[in-house]
């Protein structure tokens, strides 16, 4: 009974832990993104609000939840609603099976800064990638409007090539790994003391292109379109509803997905010790963020592929890339004994 | 005139593709703008100087000792006060003035015989800032100042009355008279643009 009690409560501090850096992450990503478009562009960014501009993502909640929210006519409300948590949930359930670092012993427990280290995480991310589509089409098709039916529709055809793409592009890692589980991918990355993307550079940037698609990025970003869908399938959205949905789709995604890229070709939270028990932790963090920055890098730079070709790129190119890119990994590890 | 013809490659070859050579260069360039030093006006608390020439909110230069001779010739048939306005209700602005209802002005004759200016008014709200107006001033009195903040809570803030042109023209005369007569701000900053201007003489 007490070691259960003790488990119990040591679950529930690592999700607090992981719920408030995620979200804390996800709202100053805000403020990142807007500060690192203006300079792309010449301009300062948000200056106004504190040093910096720093409390403008605090600025922007007050707005957003003091607006006033408007229901479309015609908007199925339990549907309406539920997209939010559907869109949400998925994106905050990636963060469950990252390990930020390896086991440490504290009052004589031994912990891993992990919420949930079960040994199919791999299959996890896959099944939570997969269930993000649902608050897009949802909340595409409870908005009653054609623009936001338009731009669900649009995710839901890039989240089929290219959850496809993605788990072909993985399989390479895992067959290298052997194991499905986080930990142990960066624990076998330790082991043989490479990086897997020196091994899979194909995978790695066949995982990128899905990373950016999944999470709505240009240059896949036709489900959001702002020139042509308005804001695709948010412009239904008032208030906060219109904030939760960037928020997850554009930050949280993003990081979490950052991060799974890290666990599989950048090594986890490997690095040269440089600030004692904290340096693994410090490796993950700045490995997932240099990820991040290259996105959003990446997202003012490019235009928008057009809708045909995002889709005709992922199954006509993609598609036999990772493939041919798994069989070659397979004759490699069955010939080198893995 | 010749044309100049951009020698560019409509498709990457096999390596640049696989080396996603395009978005390289990009980013390369999204990068050194990154680097650069960002050009933004914090405009309420930072606020550029316009050139001289600049055709701000309009302006009436005062009767203050400093006009030309060829001017002291009309002061006995005007009743001119000291520091009023030099305006002599010609109408030669209200004529070359594109827009036939922005100007008000009205002249009446003193028992002395001289002309006394007793009303002259803008309504800015049908004003297009081309400076006819001041073009065809006679007295050199109608000018353009560089305020350009001109922006007001009513209609009624948007007519400039003669106490106001008076202002405009004392305050635009005390800060800019020395300055030269151009429309760049400096010369250094037209010299980027078009070069060093070689006068003769």
């Amino acid at each position: 009974m007490g070691e259960f009690l003790v488990s119990l409560i040591v679950a529930l501090i690592k999700i607090a832990v992981v719920l408030g850096v995620a979200l804390g992450l996800g709202a100053y990503l805000t403020w990142f993104e807007r500060k690192l478009a203006g300079h792309i562009q010449a301009r300062l960014g948000p200056t106004v609000v504190g040093p910096f501009g720093l409390l403008q993502p605090l600025a922007d909640g007050l707005k957003l939840m003091t607006k006033e929210s408007i229901v479309p006519r015609g908007a199925d409300m339990p549907v309406y609603y539920l997209a939010i948590m559907m869109a949400v949930a998925p994106a905050l359930l990636l963060f469950s099976v990252i390990p930020f670092g390896p086991e440490f012993e504290i009052f004589g427990y031994s912990i891993k800064p992990i919420v949930a280290d079960v040994n199919i995480a791999i299959l996890i991310v896959f099944a939570m990638g997969s269930l993000a589509v649902y608050g897009t089409i949802f909340s595409g098709w409870a908005s009653n409007s054609k623009y936001a039916f338009i731009g669900s529709l649009r995710k839901a055809s890039v989240i089929i090539a290219y959850e496809v793409v993605l788990g072909f592009a993985v399989l390479g890692v895992i067959l290298l790994a052997g194991t499905m589980s986080t930990v142990g991918i960066v624990e076998a990355q330790l082991e043989k003391g490479i990086w897997f993307i020196f091994y899979q550079p194909i995978a790695f940037v066949l995982y990128l292109f899905c990373m950016l698609a999944e999470s709505g990025r240009v240059p896949f970003d036709i489900q959001e379109a702002e020139a042509e869908l308005v804001t695709g399938y948010s412009v239904e959205y008032g208030g906060m509803k219109f904030g939760a949905l960037p928020l997850a789709e554009w930050y949280l995604n993003v990081v979490a997905l950052s991060a799974i890229a890290v666990v599989l070709f950048f090594g986890g939270w490997s690095g040269p010790q440089i600030l004692g028990p904290f340096s693994p932790y410090f490796w993950f963090l700045v490995k997932t963020f240099g990820l991040v920055f290259f996105v959003i890098w990446l997202h003012w730079t490019l235009p928008r592929f057009q809708a045909r070709d995002v889709t005709e790129v992922a199954w006509k190119i993609m598609l036999p890339l990772a493939l041919l890119n798994i069989i070659a990994t397979a004759v490699a590890v069955y010939i080198t004994g893995g | 005139m010749g044309v100049k013809r951009v020698n560019r490659k409509d498709f990457l070859n096999l390596i640049e593709t696989i080396f996603f050579f395009d978005f390289l260069k990009g980013l390369s360039v999204t990068l050194r703008n990154l680097l650069r030093k960002p050009i933004t006006t914090e405009y309420p608390s930072e606020k550029l100087t316009p050139p001289k020439r600049f055709r701000g909110a309009h302006g009436h230069f005062v009767w203050d000792g400093s006009e030309p001779n060829s001017l002291k010739a009309i002061e006995g048939y005007m009743s001119y006060e000291k520091g009023k306005s030099r305006c002599v209700a010609c109408y030669m602005c209200q004529t070359a003035c594109p827009m036939p209802t922005l100007f008000r002005i009205k002249a009446v004759q003193e028992p002395d015989g001289t002309k006394r200016v007793v009303r002259f008014e803008m309504n800015l709200l049908n004003c297009l800032f081309c400076g006819l107006c001041v073009d065809a001033c006679p007295v050199g009195c109608l000018t353009m100042t560089d305020l350009y903040e001109l922006a007001g809570y009513s209609r009624r803030e948007a007519v400039l009355k003669i106490d106001r042109l008076e202002n405009h023209g004392v305050d635009f005369k005390k800060r800019r008279d020395k300055e030269p007569d151009r429309i760049w701000i400096d010369d250094h900053h037209r010299e980027k643009l078009w070069g060093k201007i070689e006068w003769t003489g």
